[in-house]
């Protein structure tokens, strides 16, 4: 393993001022998370804590107020392509069809010959499961496809890191579970650094090496959660019925609970409880 | 795929289950029969209904045979009198004899072309200019501050107070023809295209900047096609409004057109003239409005 861990979150702060009459609202207040390659880390905490902010900053869609992200080393200054996103919606584009989406995802690589960025798309496609349905335009694809290839879209651009926003957040059910177990999978494939953000809990425990427990606004970290070190690196769905996993997702539960609620004062503008 | 058969497993099992219990089989063998399909009526008349695209013709086309069978009952019983408002029929004549070059020096066929073509000229340059000019409204902030006040200000002078002014910039001409088309189709069109780049999805455009793309190719691969439907919408809605400013136009000092014909014929009481100019107006519209969604359907069909 390196020294230096591949993604370092370093005293992070970030502050919005809609108004300048009135002070400025701070989201993220001095977070520092150090990542290692390969992992895949998850941010747990209830909507509108800043959690998705934070995955932002380290996709250089944001900047920072305070502090900063270096990735391999390197100070984050701007997206590229070192950073894929997979978002909860509008994740593929609808003028496209399956395979044009995931060959959108090679277009700017100018370092691969036009056969290398066929074979590649060809590769992600069968990754996630989208073989036969090359020619389907996204409007004809279920939900749970159209997030595998915003998956293959993003893989095919040869990232270091992943960062999903929610990416499962409008499934049902049935799919969200088998996103999550295919997830597992490619994740043991394509050795990706993947931060996942989340505000659901079993989600969270099933798929992370390690969770960060935020705070309702401004984010801090609460817990730190080792699921790598209770549960196997390889999970199936069997897991989700384990003792283990169930005993560890209600202790999570417990914390965030408690986090939503004050979410919730703070949305309705009741004074925060400290 | 596994999320359908995974969803039809439960509802499968439950049906089983229902059947071991006490309760009557129901339906087991011979499925339910189907409940009839609502009749057109029904799915035209009720909320929100839906109807197929040949009904919506034959309905669109009964809201022309109404109109017309009002028309003709009103010059029929002579509810309104005749130099008001003349038949149907004698609208139709008219029109024929204006096509064939009667009591007047040109067939009626050039005063149509050639209010197509200041149409078409006026409206193409418009488009032109206002689709750059939009996505970069919404692209970059300085482009935005310099020209929209200025947009905004020239937008809301009524176009027939400026008749003046391209007459004596611009002459009797052509050019201030189009250029009175221009002013009215430009400053609306160039606002509504900014308004559609700036709705392209923030994800779509940040998927770009995450898989390599520069700005220039954000603009031509995700921006562009993104917000390609809607502007084809708006697009057809301002060539509606060229239409209207297109009669401003040809009163001023213009000796062809099909304006400057229903304006003409005004002075002589002509309503037969009149109602024959307005009534090919309406159909160019129609024609080409039709024409448009049905591109609208046919190259934008990933939308449905």
């Amino acid at each position: 393993m390196p020294l230096q861990p591949f993604i370092v979150i370093d005293r992070v702060s970030k502050s919005f001022q809609p108004d300048p009459r009135v002070a400025p609202i701070s989201v993220i207040d001095d977070i520092s998370i150090a990542i290692d390659k390969g992992e895949l880390i998850v941010f747990l905490g209830p909507s509108g804590c800043g959690k998705t902010t934070l995955m932002r900053i380290v996709g250089g869609l944001e900047t920072a107020t305070a502090g900063r992200v270096l990735i391999g080393g390197k100070p984050v200054t701007g997206p590229d392509r070192q950073k894929g996103m997979v978002f909860q919606s509008y994740s593929s584009f609808p003028w496209l069809n399956v395979i044009d989406n995931i060959r959108f995802g090679l277009k700017f690589r100018n370092d691969l010959d036009a056969a290398e960025k066929e074979r590649r798309a060809r590769h992600y496609l069968e990754l996630v499961g989208l073989r036969g349905f090359e020619s389907y335009y996204v409007n004809r694809i279920s939900g749970g496809m159209r997030q595998r290839l915003a998956i293959a879209r993003t893989l095919a651009a040869g990232p270091d890191v992943l960062l999903m926003d929610e990416p499962f957040g409008a499934l049902d059910a049935q799919n969200r579970d088998f996103l999550q177990a295919q997830l597992d999978v490619i994740q043991r494939s394509e050795q990706k650094t993947i931060v996942f953000v989340t505000h659901d809990v079993e989600e969270a425990v099933f798929l992370a090496d390690r969770i960060f427990i935020f705070s309702a606004r401004p984010a801090r970290i609460l817990e730190e959660v080792r699921v790598c070190d209770i549960l196997p690196a390889e999970r199936t769905l069997e897991h989700k019925e384990s003792e283990v996993f169930f005993k560890l997702r209600n202790r999570i539960l417990g914390v965030t609970r408690a986090q939503a609620l004050r979410t919730e004062q703070i949305m309705m503008g009741a004074s925060p409880i400290q | 795929m596994a999320g359908n058969s995974s969803s039809t497993g439960p509802s499968n099992d439950e049906a089983g289950a229902r059947g071991d219990s006490s309760l009557p089989p129901v339906g087991k063998d011979e499925p339910a029969p189907a409940p009839p399909p609502p009749s057109v009526w029904a799915s035209l008349t009720s909320f929100r209904g839906t109807t197929g695209r040949k009904t919506d013709i034959y309905v669109g086309i009964a809201g022309f045979a109404v109109l017309l069978a009002l028309w003709s009952l009103a010059t029929y019983f002579e509810w309104v009198q005749v130099n008001y408002l003349v038949s149907f029929k004698v609208v139709v004549v008219r029109l024929y004899g204006m096509f064939v070059g009667e009591n007047v020096d040109h067939s009626f066929i050039e005063d149509i072309a050639i209010s197509l073509y200041r149409v078409a000229a006026a409206f193409l340059l418009s488009a032109i200019m206002a689709i750059p000019l939009g996505i970069l409204m919404s692209s970059y902030r300085i482009v935005n501050g310099l020209s929209e006040p200025i947009i905004d200000f020239i937008r809301y002078l009524p176009v027939p107070a400026l008749v003046p002014l391209t007459v004596v910039w611009l002459g009797i001409g052509e050019t201030s023809k189009i250029a009175l088309l221009w002013i009215g189709t430009f400053f609306q069109l160039v606002l509504l295209v900014a308004d559609d780049a700036r709705r392209v999805p923030r994800e779509y455009i940040e998927i770009g900047m995450t898989v390599g793309a520069k700005p220039r190719s954000v603009l031509r691969h995700i921006i562009l096609p993104a917000m390609l439907p809607n502007m084809v919408d708006n697009l057809r809605i301002t060539l509606g409004w060229c239409w209207t400013y297109l009669i401003v136009a040809e009163i001023v000092a213009a000796r062809s057109g099909i304006g400057y014909v229903i304006m003409s014929s005004r002075r002589y009481g002509k309503v037969d003239t009149i109602l024959a100019g307005v009534l090919v107006i309406g159909i160019i519209g129609l024609a080409t409005d039709q024409a448009i969604r049905w591109a609208h359907r046919r190259y934008f069909a990933y939308l449905r």
